[in-house]
């Protein structure tokens, strides 16, 4: 039992933070929001650090990195909140098409050809380029109604909501500095508004759900890795709380930025919109519930002090 | 990052779990917030010396077990899925014990630890004042030296387990010159010391847990000061850090309650509102996260990290998930939440359950003051007034 990431792990992970933090700052938010959101060069970016093939096997010229390490790199994803499908390709369908064993395929998401994720009918619009574009909330994702097959194996599934919730808690944290930092500098009644406890108040509680959060989606990644029979209990309560996070934090961190929060002026739209958009996807929050309902009242997975790894 | 346990972890686990089934009470035993319940708890306390799993994560020097942290939380989540008992030694384990090991002299270590650990001497704390709850820096409480004796003058308020406890510690003024955080030093006494007055409190479920203290000329030799004059408020602060931090609750006993909650859930399920069993589903999962969450600080402790601001996310998270816990209890019985006994004689657990929970949102620092403590210390934002 060794609850933490090494910190070979936490190293990849800030390395991709810093690349994102001088690559992908706001400016390029807004950048592509007046151009279009897909950017080839930021995608040959990520590609040429690896991302693509983080979850490649060595052997195959991959990185051979784990699924939690992939979701560390997946939250900073949703900090930067990149645009660029990266942790839908190489997050979620890769690993999926790993534990099928279709090797064929892969090479061509290695190198970045791919940059389209396969679609599962849980999502009625998938990301991507092919098909009848749908406008999102979200200014920086391309949606499109899906034209090829459409999976319905729970397996990609449940990948692809176990990194919809480690994008989340990114997007969460992001939202919370920015209300911390807006908090910080702007001043009434002769006094930074962060200095009331009401705003205080309500950051902290911020805080409280996304630290409770963080660790639930380190568990359901290891559970998937592991191929536990419990992993879809497990994703499913990360996406739940990871959600639940990310909403308290954007409505709160509105609240926070008080009218200039309902401009499009503020960063923090991009981050709100983003949370809008994926606490949906992969599984609404009635899906995930009833799967952890089921489960927990059902009886199927075992409960109490003495099962708390089930 | 590995989430399961080695086959030596498991061992152990079946060790505890072998041991608690052969001793736990088969019946619950009654609340230790009365003079009979506490002495049924004291005795627990020594049943638990006899196996030597009183102070598991103590060194064996003083009667521990060594236990790393890991091991710590198997016993924890064995004791509490065996439904074994509330602590009375609660505060000595987890608070002065620790303390002591940290600041104390040898003579101190040698003189307190072991019959803390027997279970044959049972601790209260004496922080709070009238005046002085959630800023306990505004103590009045002096401890003037006199000789090699300090003579206390003052009162203390809300002290748990005062009413039947042996020796108590808290912080007093040393220096009557002195405010706030300077010139307090952390003192330890025998609550039968001369010139102390116990005033039992009648708590909100009509029992005397805790109580006021009040001191009169009390003479308490000088090499009863842990960590040397005016280092109190340090040492206070150290003590705050090991009860708010990952000792003070264990993730087994949330768990074990969200458990005894499902199984409530279903014997009253027809009755039960949407919200209710989204509730309970909720319970379960708060717990777990709870219980993730402990075991990521006991890996970062154990790999040389200590834990500080964070500990406050850690108090208002169990503390308001035990509260919500027993609530959804009240609702699932409705009609049968207010009876303090069922029909068939047995305690209404959910409702002492209830009523307990009622203080731990204020208890250790209040969740108000944890979210200042969040918003200052983790967050950054900017401290107004406090002194």
């Amino acid at each position: 039992m060794d609850f933490h990431f090494s910190e070979d792990s936490l190293l990849l992970a800030s390395s991709v933070r810093d690349y994102l933090t001088d690559t992908h700052g706001v400016e390029v938010l807004r950048r592509l929001d007046a151009d279009g959101a897909q950017d080839d060069a930021i995608w040959q970016g990520l590609v040429d650090m690896g991302l693509t093939a983080l979850l490649i096997p060595e052997a195959d010229g991959g990185l051979g990195r784990s699924l939690p390490e992939a979701a560390l790199i997946a939250v900073e994803c949703g900090r930067a909140c990149v645009a660029e499908p990266l942790v839908d390709v190489a997050f979620v369908s890769v690993p999926y098409l790993l534990a099928k064993g279709d090797g064929a395929s892969l090479g061509a998401y290695a190198t970045g050809a791919v940059r389209a994720p396969l679609a599962h009918r849980i999502n009625p619009y998938a990301i991507g380029t092919s098909g009848i574009a749908m406008q999102s909330v979200d200014p920086l994702r391309t949606l499109h109604a899906p034209t090829a097959d459409t999976s319905d194996d729970p397996h990609l599934l449940n990948l692809g909501a176990l990194m919809a919730g480690a994008q989340l808690v990114g997007v969460a944290e992001a939202m919370l500095h920015q209300a911390v930092e807006y908090a910080k500098v702007r001043q009434q009644f002769g006094q930074p508004i962060g200095a009331f406890q009401a705003i205080k108040h309500q950051l902290a509680n911020c805080a409280v759900a996304i630290e409770f959060a963080r660790p639930v989606l380190w568990r359901a990644a290891s559970a998937l890795a592991d191929g536990l029979a419990s992993a879809p209990v497990h994703v499913s309560h990360a996406k739940l709380a990871a959600g639940d996070a990310a909403i308290l934090t954007a409505e709160t961190a509105h609240q926070v930025h008080g009218a200039m929060g309902y401009t499009y002026e503020v960063d923090l739209h991009f981050w709100m919109k983003r949370a809008w958009a994926v606490q949906g996807y992969w599984g609404s929050r009635a899906f995930h519930y009833n799967r952890v309902e089921y489960a927990i009242l059902g009886g199927s997975h075992p409960i109490g002090a003495d099962a708390s790894f089930a | 990052m590995r989430l399961h346990f080695t086959a030596e972890q498991e061992a152990f686990r079946a060790e505890v779990r072998a041991w608690m089934a052969r001793h736990v009470p088969k019946e619950p035993l009654i609340t230790l917030e009365c003079q009979w319940g506490f002495q049924q708890h004291v005795a627990w306390e020594k049943t638990l010396a006899s196996g030597n799993w009183g102070m598991v994560t103590w060194p064996k020097t003083y009667g521990g077990r060594a236990l790393d942290l890991i091991q710590w939380l198997i016993f924890e989540e064995e004791y509490f899925a065996a439904g074994g008992p509330n602590r009375a030694n609660q505060n000595g384990i987890f608070l002065l014990g620790p303390t002591i090991m940290e600041f104390g002299s040898d003579e101190q270590k040698a003189r307190f630890l072991p019959p803390m650990a027997a279970g044959e001497v049972i601790w209260a704390q004496a922080w709070s004042e009238p005046g002085a709850g959630s800023d306990m820096a505004a103590i009045r409480s002096t401890a003037i030296r006199d000789g090699d004796h300090y003579v206390i003058n003052g009162q203390k308020t809300w002290s748990s387990r005062a009413a039947f406890a042996d020796w108590g510690f808290g912080i007093f003024r040393t220096d009557p010159d002195s405010s706030r955080h300077k010139g307090l030093s952390f003192v330890l006494f025998d609550l039968n010391t001369p010139g102390i007055t116990r005033r039992p409190i009648r708590q909100l479920h009509g029992e005397t847990g805790f109580a006021e203290l009040f001191f009169d000329d009390v003479r308490v030799p000088v090499e009863n000061c842990l960590a040397g004059e005016g280092q109190g408020w340090n040492v206070a602060m150290a003590t705050a850090g090991f009860e708010r931090g990952l000792m003070l609750r264990s993730p087994g006993r949330f768990q074990a309650t969200a458990k005894r909650l499902v199984d409530l859930y279903r014997q009253h399920q027809d009755a039960a509102s949407p919200a209710a069993r989204e509730a309970v589903v909720s319970a379960w999962m708060r717990a777990q996260a709870y219980c993730y969450n402990t075991y990521m600080v006991a890996a970062k402790i154990m790999a040389g990290g200590k834990i500080g601001a964070e500990a406050s996310l850690n108090k208002i998270f169990w503390s308001e998930l035990d509260r919500d816990m027993h609530r959804t209890a009240m609702q699932l019985l409705g009609a049968y939440a207010e009876l303090k006994k069922f029909d068939d004689g047995s305690v209404n657990q959910w409702l002492e359950g209830y009523i307990f929970a009622h203080s731990g949102p204020i208890y250790a620092g209040s969740n108000e003051v944890q979210r200042n403590i969040t918003a200052e210390r983790l967050l950054g934002l900017p401290r107004v007034g406090a002194g």
